[in-house]
């Protein structure tokens, strides 16, 4: 059998974004944070949720988790995000 | 002496006497020996010793490093050294405890650990080498940041805190006289995650080799090409420094026995390449771990100039969607643990016997892969895992560009990263446990375009440099947007395909904690390759159902395998009121993690029988919850387990029920207490291999049945145990080594009258050694701040705790006694020889 390789590639240019339908279940808080639409739609539905998102703790991970993974810690209500993803739905595909 | 650099039969001799893994003479496990660990005058050649007689000074100050400094009132220290497990210098309790302190900046994820400046100067003469030569000094590594000095002048500074570097002492040597080689070390701020440890906590070595023409540091990269027909193809990169074709590279491959199996030789270019073909080779797994010794000459005519020799083991490893992870085409799944790199009682300190006594452990448990988490192994984990046969994730990162701490490395990210890249994978790329490269775990901002870049800089780094093996991250939460690279800039073949913004540029993502997400993924990705690089320790059976079930789960790896200092608390089991809110911060005194299946000191927690029982060790075991306080229900943290012992003693809960947890392979338990069943379980596919039933406690023998099929397939029973009347000292081994690396791991247990482990006594002990070597640990495994891990006395925990000792470099007995009020005393004898 023959070992398999794992060659590099040989230059960057930037990977191009594949639009797609968003919500606080698949896409990251920070991203959303930079949809002003679909952040209007986040701070309509969860009030206060900016305040909660501020703790320092929090601020690297916010790239890596959805709201909808924050509910257990009580961050927002599932009939919120329920709420809130009706209307992300309306804003089409978004890269 | 002349000039001329060459090599006599005395030099010679001289090398291979310094030299790891020399052929010559040796015995038939060669390969698979430990490194020469007595230290003498330097001399010709590589991989020399350099831990001795180090001074140190916990402190700053200006002008240590001048050669002409008075340092005869340092402390004198033998590497590998970390002063963060030392005792608070004039610490008081209840505040500081042995090595803790509840204000120190680390808080709770360093497990309140000291760090600070400390200083290190080393005599050395160099009287007996050739003037011609250079000599190195290897640092395997240095936490946090370090500069150097030799005879007063600047060397070098490092800031990777795992990171192996080597610096140049040759400009500044006095060749006639003393030498002063002077590190200085900051640990400071807030910039770990665990527990770090400070100062030069791994080996340092020496090379002597020569000025001119050299084989590279780190130089030599081989790799398995092919193995077909009872033959195995390897491919073997020499790098030469100021490369002279008129000499020769002579590579080649001696089998455990130091029998010639392979060899090629040719001109010695800048970088040569060479082919060597070994007939009916022993391949390395994880169940055979054989290694070869890979061995690197240079030649000038019939003299020999430069040599290096290093294990080497023959293998392939695949990663397939269709087929899982396959090890010499045998599909191979990963019972893996992510490790941190203390070895507990003894900090940060990466001595070869502690890191190759916690491989042994976790191979006995059935582990056969370990992750890094999060930094680059030390050389003696890494080699560990060689000669042992457990797989080993090594990883580069915690953080890229993006802190999770203030002063973490992403401070120096930008300017470092492609050192850290290149000293994990120069130095280790011929290690047969090695399977992949990690770029990092739990990366914050990772899913943005500037991570996206940064995971593909940080991927192609690495492959520039070893193409054999695929790049990897621990990848958290979400994948990220989804994305498309273009021809170039994709790994081969994926250009143009959908991806995530997280996973673009990993060949083999690992996933921390998204179980849920392994499966329905598949649809949208049937080409990804995964494992489950963090993982809870309750989801054990669901990892290895899903392992069992497709081919493209790769297995996983728990958090964590055993329990380290630092993320204190972070398993907790704590009991909360009725009603009340299920969330736990711990702090002071928690100091270990308490998090995984072996404790600190090396013995199986609840956990670790759990998986037992998932992975096949054993049919059955069983435990007691602790009672719960009326009024209180137990919370239990993701990464914890509830606390259970195997034990059937608990004075005052006489007639209150107690949760009785049963782990079994079996379909049916019964539950006796004294002879009388108490209960009865048929456990379905759903209950995951545990079943709970409630039994009225009261003193005598509680005894577990199991069937399966109708047939009784295993017992075990919990006897209450008296009260405590002994003590129990257990060397791990009787006859060991000598020389002043050699650890000695004796168990102490606390016994009633019958000699049956007290499993919840915490009971105060004191130890004396009587011959050649030094008590360098002696503590529990209990996660809460008690003490020194270092003085004569200490606490028990469940019942045990750890005496380790140290050897002086000479041989003889020593006597380990251990006495305890009320108690009769306990002695035992370890042979150094």
């Amino acid at each position: 059998m023959d070992a398999p390789l794992y060659p590099p590639a040989t230059s960057f240019v930037q990977p191009e974004r594949v639009a797609y339908r968003i919500s606080t279940r698949n896409t990251p808080i920070a991203e959303l944070m930079k949809i002003p639409s679909a952040w209007a739609i986040i701070t309509e539905e969860v009030p206060n949720i900016d305040a909660r998102l501020s703790v320092p703790m929090l601020k690297p991970h916010l790239g890596n988790f959805s709201l909808r993974s924050l509910v257990q810690f009580g961050f927002a209500k599932p009939e919120q995000l329920d709420r809130a993803d009706a209307r992300l739905l309306q804003l089409g595909d978004i890269k | 002496m002349s000039g001329r650099f060459t090599v006599d039969r005395r030099s010679a001799l001289a090398i291979a006497a310094s030299t790891a893994l020399l052929p010559l003479g040796l015995r038939n496990d060669a390969a698979a020996a430990p490194l020469p660990a007595k230290e003498s005058a330097l001399r010709l050649g590589r991989d020399q010793p350099f831990n001795t007689k180090w001074r140190f000074l916990r402190g700053e100050a200006q002008g240590l490093e001048r050669p002409g400094f008075d340092d005869r009132n340092w402390r004198v220290v033998d590497l590998p050294h970390d002063w963060s497990i030392e005792d608070v210098p004039d610490g008081t309790p209840p505040d500081q405890l042995g090595p803790f302190d509840k204000n120190a900046a680390g808080r709770t994820a360093t497990g309140f650990a000291v760090g600070g400046e400390g200083w290190y100067r080393k005599h050395f003469r160099i009287d007996g080498i050739p003037d011609d030569a250079r000599v190195e000094v290897v640092f395997d590594g240095i936490y946090l940041e370090s500069a150097l000095w030799l005879n007063g002048q600047p060397l070098a500074r490092n800031v990777g805190g795992y990171s192996p570097f080597a610096v140049d002492l040759t400009p500044h040597l006095r060749r006639g006289g003393d030498n002063v080689l002077a590190v200085r070390v900051q640990n400071s701020g807030r910039n770990s995650r665990w527990y770090s440890g400070s100062g030069i906590y791994r080996e340092v070595r020496v090379d002597v080799v020569p000025s001119g023409t050299r084989l590279e540091r780190w130089g030599v990269g081989a790799w398995t090409r092919r193995i077909s027909a009872g033959r195995a193809e390897i491919d073997v990169v020499t790098a030469i420094v100021a490369a002279d074709p008129t000499m020769m590279l002579v590579t080649r491959l001696r089998e455990p026995s130091g029998r010639i199996v392979a060899e090629a030789s040719g001109l010695a270019g800048e970088e040569a390449r060479q082919t060597l073909s070994v007939r009916s080779p022993r391949l390395w797994s994880p169940e055979s771990p054989t290694l070869y010794t890979l061995e690197s000459e240079l030649h000038r005519g019939s003299t020999v100039i430069d040599r290096m020799a290093q294990a080497f083991g023959i293998r392939t490893v695949g990663f397939d969607s269709k087929l899982g992870m396959t090890i010499n085409g045998t599909r191979t799944v990963l019972r893996g643990g992510c490790i941190h790199h203390d070895n507990g009682l003894l900090g940060a300190c990466a001595f070869r016997d502690a890191d190759e006594r916690r491989i042994r452990l976790l191979k006995e448990r059935g582990f056969n892969a370990v992750r890094s988490a999060h930094n680059i192994a030390s050389r003696s984990l890494r080699e560990a895992c060689d000669r042992l046969g457990m797989l080993l994730i090594d990883e580069a990162f915690d953080i890229w560009h993006v802190e999770k701490l203030p002063q973490d490395f992403s401070v120096r990210f930008g300017e470092h990263w492609h050192d850290v890249i290149q000293s994990m994978v120069l130095p280790a790329r011929n290690s047969p446990s090695v399977v992949m490269w990690s770029i990092g775990n739990e990366v914050p901002q990772r899913a943005t375009d500037e991570g996206v870049e940064w995971a593909w800089k940080l991927s192609n780094a690495i492959k520039r440099l070893d193409q054999t093996r695929p790049v990897t991250a621990g990848v958290n939460g979400l994948l990220g947007a989804p994305m498309v690279a273009t021809a170039g800039t994709a790994r081969p073949g994926f250009a143009g395909r959908r991806d995530n913004a997280s996973t673009i540029f990993l060949d083999v993502p690992g996933y921390n904690y998204r179980l849920e997400d392994i499966e329905p993924e598949r649809a949208e990705h049937p080409e990804r390759t995964v494992y489950a690089s963090e993982t809870f320790p309750a989801d054990a059976s669901d990892y290895a159902r899903l392992a069992e079930r497709v081919p493209y789960f790769l297995g996983e790896f728990v958090w964590t395998a055993m329990d380290y200092l630092g993320e204190a608390g972070l398993g907790a089991a704590t009991n909360i009121s009725v009603g009340g809110v299920a969330y736990n911060l711990p702090s002071w005194p928690w100091v270990n993690a308490w998090c995984g299946d072996i404790d600190l000191i090396g013995n199986q927690k609840a956990p670790s029988r759990y998986r037992d029982v998932v992975w096949g060790l054993s049919r059955l075991e069983m435990a007691v919850q602790r009672p719960v306080p009326e009024g209180k229900i137990e919370s239990v943290s993701n990464w914890g387990w509830s606390d259970e012992l195997q034990s059937w003693t608990w004075p005052g809960s006489e007639g209150k029920e107690l949760a009785v947890r049963v782990y079994t392979s079996g379909d049916r338990i019964e539950l006796l207490l004294n002879g009388v069943k108490m209960g009865e379980r048929v456990l379905f596919p759903g209950d995951k291999m545990r079943a709970e039933l409630k039994v009225a406690y009261a003193q005598g023998v509680l005894e577990a049945v199991v069937y399966r099929s109708g047939a009784v397939i295993a017992r075990k029973s919990l006897a209450t145990v008296g009260s405590a009347a002994k003590l129990r000292l257990m060397p791990e081994r009787r006859l060991a080594g000598s020389d002043r690396q050699a650890l000695h791991f004796i168990d102490l247990q606390v016994l009633d009258a019958a000699g049956r482990l007290r499993q919840d006594d915490k009971v105060s002990v004191r130890l004396q050694v009587d011959g050649p070597a030094d008590l360098i640990g002696f503590g529990s495994a209990n996660p809460f701040a008690v003490g020194s891990f270092q003085a004569s006395q200490a606490q028990t925990f469940h019942g045990r705790a750890l005496a380790i000792l140290r050897a002086r470099g000479t041989k003889g007995p020593v006597r380990l006694t251990a006495t305890a009020g009320g108690m009769a005393p306990a002695s035992t004898i370890v042979q150094l020889g």
